[in-house]
């Protein structure tokens, strides 16, 4: 144990502070706003292929993939650094993050030419096709069907929650190929583009605001030709892609969840009136116990000796913490929370600039935060089965 | 920052709990003489959490902690002495000398006053041992002598100590109430499998975590003399009585009626546990106390010490 940075870690870190420093789009040149998570504005596209030709995109792959080999630590001052900023690397952020590191790992030489490379050089957006009206925690029952016709795959199903299918050109799609396998066994990875015939998206707004904040999508496939060669990560091999598909993401995913608790620390503080104040000392409490518990798991996953179900304690301590937090301050601020619109921190154009929004409004926004990505309950069942050993249901 | 321990550290963290299932059934000046013998009390302070924990596994009877946590960093030194555990120290830094941790066989006790710190053989001060519902723990009522006057401040070692070792009877508590759940069957199942029992269990897991993370954090900020200190040692104290509160009541639910049992062990570690969050002032006054102690690090606590 040491307090004290690693030397190669802070050289990092100033490089990619000096490039930020010197890059970063002015307010004015950003005055287009992002409208979904797969809407990418041109001076966003500008911004990401600026970070992809310098190798900041995603730091740990090599060059010709936008990064330049950074090391787990390294890359863990990245999301810092950028968090800390408030700066997105990409307004596509699944696109970069999950689809195009999911070619990387699964693809095929000609997916990740075709695909891969334009989603990370912003000159394609990607949406992540995973789950159904009657698959939510329980992925592996989807029912999305492909067959396999022998030159195509014809595709029929419906998926859900698909964030910015609508403005996306291709989807990551998750779909059964043998219904008689065990579930698990019979799932395959396809990209479908959403210009093919028989794909049409339903976008549908956020309870946050009926037509400034549309990102949820109902995705419908009827007979869809998908070609052979989109298939990804093999047939059948769909689970796998699915549980890799975070990769390196899944152990820094905390660190949202720690920008989230600083901002509150930023924005919240009590004045005293209002009682009791404690809960703003608990917030700092699980700000500094969550950078702890984050860089433990860090070294123990580069030292092999952590388990990867530590990362459901990350996700589910730090999205309950920020939701706890969230409602102190709401609470805090009265009947104030409730105006719409309203700002409750310093405007930034380099993200969706969700979370300085009204009290209410970035309290409600915390449930995205415990419901995606394994919702609390589910993480709970990882902790209890996978580090307390406790017996499956 | 590297925040987990490094080889020497899980050996020393090995070696401690053989040592500890040795002594387990000694009797306490014996249990006291190995530790000392072993060289625990000069452990510097991410090594003494390491042990401290351990104890607290255990619901160790002996007086280390005091020794270790509450006289040594009052005095700048180990206690002189003998007695039924040679050479045990506390101190007062209450500003009242209520409820001080074994004052009643210490052979030194330090006492913080008005001006500075004076060193007092146990023998020559009175100390009245109250009966409490935990029966190895020692706490007694010290009057101070004529002419003195008592000052109260708590150092961040003390804060600290009593933080990790509540963490380690929690930890006793997580581990026993896990066996329990997985053997105890009804509707023909183990109850470990009903999510209900698993929802409580991950949460007394998760708050472990944390407070044992902050308990950490606040033995390397003293190792290495960091400005965080104090402000890490009342985190540490507040999420070590935070977390005894979730864990003292999920792991007496989860136990049902034989949790409630004199014969069943698990009663010394819910005592130990809530003691760890009572003595030295509860979670609630060290959050305030945090409030008041200055404003929070909103650009970057790692960057705060450069």
């Amino acid at each position: 144990m040491k307090l004290g940075d690693d030397p190669e870690v802070e050289a990092f870190r100033k490089e990619l502070s000096g490039f930020l420093d010197a890059n970063l789009p002015r307010p004015e040149v950003a005055a287009q706003r992002s409208r979904s998570s797969a809407h990418v504005p041109q001076w966003a596209r500008e911004w990401q292929r600026l970070l992809f030709d310098n190798g900041w995109l995603l730091p740990n792959q090599p060059p010709e993939y936008g990064g330049r080999n950074a090391t787990l630590p390294q890359l863990l001052a990245y999301q810092e650094e950028l968090s800390r900023r408030r700066v997105y690397q990409s307004f596509n952020p699944q696109g970069i993050s999950i689809i195009a590191a999911s070619l990387l790992s699964f693809g095929t030489a000609e997916q990740k030419r075709e695909w891969a490379i334009p989603i990370l050089r912003a000159e394609l957006t990607a949406a992540l096709g995973m789950s159904e009206p009657g698959a939510g925690s329980d992925l592996a029952g989807l029912r999305t069907r492909a067959v396999d016709t022998g030159d195509h795959f014809l595709v029929n199903g419906q998926k859900v929650w698909t964030s910015g299918a609508h403005d996306s050109d291709v989807i990551l799609t998750f779909v059964r190929t043998d219904p008689d396998a065990p579930k698990h066994k019979g799932i395959s990875v396809l990209l479908i583009p959403t210009r093919s015939e028989g794909v049409s998206c339903r976008p549908f707004a956020y309870m946050t605001d009926p037509v400034n904040d549309v990102d949820f999508n109902e995705v419908f496939f009827t007979d869809v030709k998908v070609p052979r060669e989109n298939l990804v990560g093999g047939l059948n091999k769909g689970w796998a892609v699915a549980n890799g598909s975070l990769g390196h993401e899944r152990t820094m995913l905390w660190v949202s969840y720690a920008e989230r608790l600083e901002d509150l620390v930023r924005d919240s503080a009590p004045s005293g009136e209002h009682g009791d104040n404690e809960w703003f000392a608990t917030l700092q409490l699980d700000l500094q116990a969550l950078r702890l518990l984050g860089y433990q798991q860090l070294s123990g996953t580069i030292n092999g000796t952590a388990n990867p179900a530590g990362v459901s304690v990350l996700k589910l301590f730090g999205s309950e913490a920020v939701q706890a937090a969230s409602r102190h301050a709401m609470e805090e601020h009265g009947c104030e929370s409730l105006l719409f619109p309203h700002r409750t921190a310093p405007a930034s154009h380099m993200n969706l600039d969700n979370f300085g929004s009204s009290w209410f409004e970035r309290y409600a926004r915390t449930f995205p935060g415990t419901i995606a990505g394994g919702t609390s309950e589910i993480h709970r069942n990882i902790i209890a089965e996978r580090i307390l050993g406790l017996p499956r249901s | 920052m590297e925040f987990e321990f490094d080889e020497d550290q899980r050996l020393l963290r090995q070696s401690v709990r053989e040592t500890l299932a040795k002594t387990k059934a000694l009797p306490e000046d014996a249990q006291w003489s190995t530790y000392t013998e072993l060289g625990w009390l000069e452990a510097l302070p991410v090594e003494l959490a390491i042990v401290l924990e351990e104890l607290g596994y255990v619901a160790d009877p002996t007086p280390f902690l005091a020794t270790a946590t509450w006289f040594a960093p009052l005095a700048g030194r180990l206690p002189d002495g003998a007695g039924a555990c040679g050479g045990a120290g506390t101190a007062v830094f209450d500003g009242a000398g209520r409820y001080v941790l074994d004052a009643d066989r210490a052979a030194e006790v330090a006492l913080l006053t008005a001006e500075g710190v004076t060193i007092v053989p146990g023998g020559e001060l009175a100390a009245e041992r109250v009966a409490t519902f935990d029966q190895r723990l020692h706490v007694a009522h010290v009057t101070a002598p004529a002419g003195t006057t008592l000052v109260a401040r708590i150092p961040d070692l003390a804060l600290m100590g009593l933080a990790i070792t509540t963490v380690g009877a929690c930890r006793k508590i997580l581990d026993t109430t896990v066996a329990y759940v997985k053997q105890r069957h009804q509707f023909g199942v183990p109850i470990g499998s009903f999510q209900a029992v698993k929802h409580k269990a991950a949460d007394m897991y998760v708050a472990i975590e944390r407070a044992k993370a902050l308990a950490y954090f606040s033995a390397l900020t003293l190792a290495e003399k960091d400005p965080r200190a104090h402000r890490a040692a009342l985190m540490a104290k507040a999420a070590a009585g935070e977390c005894q509160q979730v864990v003292f009541a999920n792991g007496l639910q989860l136990h049902g009626a034989i949790g409630f049992a004199w014969e069943n062990e698990l009663q010394f570690y819910l005592k130990r546990a809530v003691a760890g969050d009572l003595l030295l002032s509860t979670a609630s006054v060290h959050r305030k106390a945090l409030l008041a102690a200055q404003a929070p690090d909103t650009a970057n606590g790692e960057k705060e010490a450069a």
